[in-house]
């Protein structure tokens, strides 16, 4: 990391002050596919925003709106074509295989809408996985497994498969699974969208109790604008540029958030 | 990443298509197994015909024979040709210090035995005193044919510990005794037992037995002269003879000095026939090299099936690859690099050929020993075959598994997790 920093300074331009501010930093950002063939198609579009650290952030628009392409961009699982993105302060735009996977491993925990668990691996070690990853040794795995059970209120089901859990305690392992590695950024990509409105409010309550407890930075990728709305604030993005930002910190006019955020 | 957890992974993996698993590990199996089944195999041969080997004399057996020389004038031999017993006593005279026996052969005969209004089946052999020293045999009662018995033609015989049993009821109650054995030819002749020996098979011979049911422990040995005299021959002449050196004496040095003594005294002026040597040593080397060719023709037979099991192996592992994309896709966001995806490949195709290596060493040293015991030599496998496998299988792991895993390990994560 210190290395990387290094690097950025000797070899471009320093980092801009809100880099160091904020804990994403995204400045300038385009995201282009099929590059050099004809059908070149640019899908993000010089989008530039800021997170401070532990804000709960959604992050709304349609399905082709380019939310996606953006937070794969912010889980360090793609880099963008030109622009910059700065995570904790450092540049990662440009990083390569061994630095963005130790960024996926220890500072951005994945929750799937689809909830992702590995198949035939019991629930506890599938919370172990990102910790096998850090190099974490079996025994300190186990412990820290056993606490994030107690914390996703699982501990009862360690032992089971995946496909002996119900939707609502997948995401939970899932969730857990997400802090292993205690991460500052938790980045859920439609976590409610498999899961029936009951089940599905037991996950946005934990994802509020994270917040507030752990103090998490956690971004909400969305189609619910209901669920948006519990959120400090909504980016809302159509065809690839940011059409409304809110740092809606007062979560009870809904009438106002309704205006800026609905598309 | 700790390779514990890789081979932990690897195996429950497994666990969860063992059938496939099994299937896949097949190749491999047969492969290693036939690797160590020849390995061992060839170990018992070689053993087996070393026994035969030193049994005989080893390196001091040494044959002479007459042969049609490359540019004979006719195409047949003689009877004048033939080697006559002055020759054999002029050679071991004058060569006396280098010969330790002569073994002379005047043939055998097929033939029936009568006693106690039974028929018994035998074989009779005309030799002489030297000829103990290649029969793989001992005498252990009595003795066996002496140059005297050869000398004056007496009608006496040496009969086997298990026809002395068979007939008189003990070795030493045998001795005295008089048989008398009708050949098939006609001829018949009464013989008086002067001594027992030990009857033995080695390596291939017993097998033989063992497997056609025959008991071939019916051989009679009699003096050549008696023998040609009871079958009208007056003449004792020889198509071969083999001798035993003296051990320290250069076998080859040795024949190159008899033969070229015999051919210059006795053959100079035959314009055909010549003598003709061959050593023990030079028939083994021939032998070890036919057994040699035999094994290195299994072994490409094998190192194809171990091709093919490898290439199966690559083959299933790519499915293992396409099947786990989305967990690839799932290990990458949760913070595997590209090296630690293709390490895990790597471990469960190692892991399958692991397996598969050691069951196929256990199936070949099985295989092995099942044609030792028919053979009638065990040989373990050498530990050099098995640390060859074993690194075989592993590296036909890596080799194989190396392009799948690659495969897997570079695999775009957003993809990999948008698989459905």
């Amino acid at each position: 990391m210190t290395n990387n920093n290094a690097y950025n300074i000797y070899k471009y331009a320093p980092p801009p002050k809100e880099a160091a501010e904020y804990i994403i930093c995204v400045k300038d950002i385009v995201k282009s596919f099929y590059i050099g063939t004809p059908n070149e198609l640019e899908i993000l579009h010089k989008m530039s925003f800021n997170v401070p650290k532990g804000e709960f952030v959604s992050v709304v628009g349609q399905s082709g709106s380019g939310k996606s392409t953006l937070m794969n961009i912010i889980g360090a699982l793609d880099r963008p074509t030109s622009g910059k993105y700065y995570l904790n302060g450092v540049d990662v735009s440009n990083a390569g295989d061994r630095m963005l996977s130790s960024i996926r491993n220890r500072q951005i925990g994945f929750v799937f809408q689809n909830f992702n668990l590995i198949a035939r691996t019991s629930a506890l070690k599938n919370i172990e996985l990102p910790l096998l990853y850090a190099g974490i040794s079996a025994k300190e795995r186990r412990e820290r497994a056993n606490e994030l059970l107690e914390i996703v209120e699982m501990s009862d089901r360690a032992s089971h498969m995946p496909n002996e859990l119900s939707g609502g305690q997948k995401q939970r392992i899932a969730i857990a699974r997400a802090m292993a590695n205690d991460p500052d950024i938790i980045l859920a990509d439609e976590p409610t969208g498999a899961l029936d409105s009951k089940t599905g409010r037991l996950v946005m309550d934990l994802f509020h109790k994270l917040h507030k407890e752990k103090g998490k930075t956690i971004i909400l990728i969305t189609h619910n604008q209901e669920l948006a709305r519990e959120t400090d604030r909504i980016i809302t993005i159509s065809d690839g540029n940011i059409i409304g930002d809110t740092g809606n910190r007062s979560a009870s006019a809904p009438a106002d958030i309704q205006k800026e955020g609905d598309v | 990443m700790a390779l514990w957890e890789n081979i932990l992974m690897a195996l429950s993996g497994l666990k969860a298509n063992k059938m496939r698993a099994f299937l896949t590990m097949l190749g491999i199996i047969i492969g290693i197994g036939s690797v160590i089944a020849i390995s061992t195999l060839g170990s018992i041969m070689e053993k087996s015909v070393t026994d035969i080997f030193n049994s005989q004399g080893g390196s001091n057996l040494v044959g002479f024979s007459i042969t049609l020389k490359e540019d004979a004038a006719r195409d047949y031999i003689y009877d004048d040709d033939f080697i006559t017993a002055d020759m054999i006593r002029d050679i071991s005279e004058k060569f006396a210090e280098d010969i330790d026996a002569v073994s002379l052969s005047a043939g055998s005969a097929d033939g029936k035995m009568n006693i106690r209004r039974k028929e018994y089946d035998v074989a009779v052999y005309g030799v002489n005193h030297g000829y103990i020293k290649q029969s793989m045999t001992g005498v252990i009662a009595g003795r066996y044919i002496s140059e005297k018995d050869c000398e004056q033609i007496r009608n006496v015989c040496v009969i086997s510990d298990k026809q002395a049993q068979k007939l008189f009821g003990s070795e030493r109650n045998a001795i005295g005794k008089t048989i008398s054995v009708n050949l098939t030819f006609g001829y018949s002749m009464d013989l008086t037992v002067v001594g027992i020996y030990e009857y033995q098979l080695t390596g291939i011979m017993s097998s033989m037995v063992n497997m056609m049911g025959e008991d071939w422990n019916n051989e009679i040995y009699m003096p050549y002269t008696t023998f040609n005299r009871t079958m009208g021959t007056n003449e004792d002449t020889f198509y071969y003879f083999n001798l035993n050196t003296n051990s320290g004496v250069d076998a080859k040095a040795f024949c190159e000095k008899v033969s070229n003594y015999l051919n210059n005294t006795y053959y100079r002026d035959n314009d055909s026939v010549e003598i003709y040597y061959q050593t023990a040593e030079s028939q083994m080397e021939m032998i070890n090299e036919v057994l040699g060719i035999l094994q290195l023709a299994i072994s490409v037979i094998a190192g194809i099936s171990l091709l093919v099991g490898g290439i199966g192996v690559m083959n299933i592992m790519l499915v293992s690859v396409t099947e786990r994309t989305r967990e690839i896709g799932v290990r990458k966001a949760m913070g595997a690099p590209n090296s630690a995806i293709r390490m895990q490949f790597i471990i469960e195709s190692v892991i399958i050929c692991l397996i598969g290596g050691a069951v196929g060493i256990l199936f070949g040293i099985a295989l092995g020993n099942i044609a030792g015991v028919i053979v009638g030599t065990m040989a373990p496998p050498t530990i050099g075959s098995i640390v060859l496998a074993v690194g075989f299988s592993m590296a036909i792991g890596i080799f194989f598994g190396y392009y799948p895993a690659n495969r897997a390990a570079k695999l775009d994560p957003i993809e990999a997790l948008r698989y459905e």
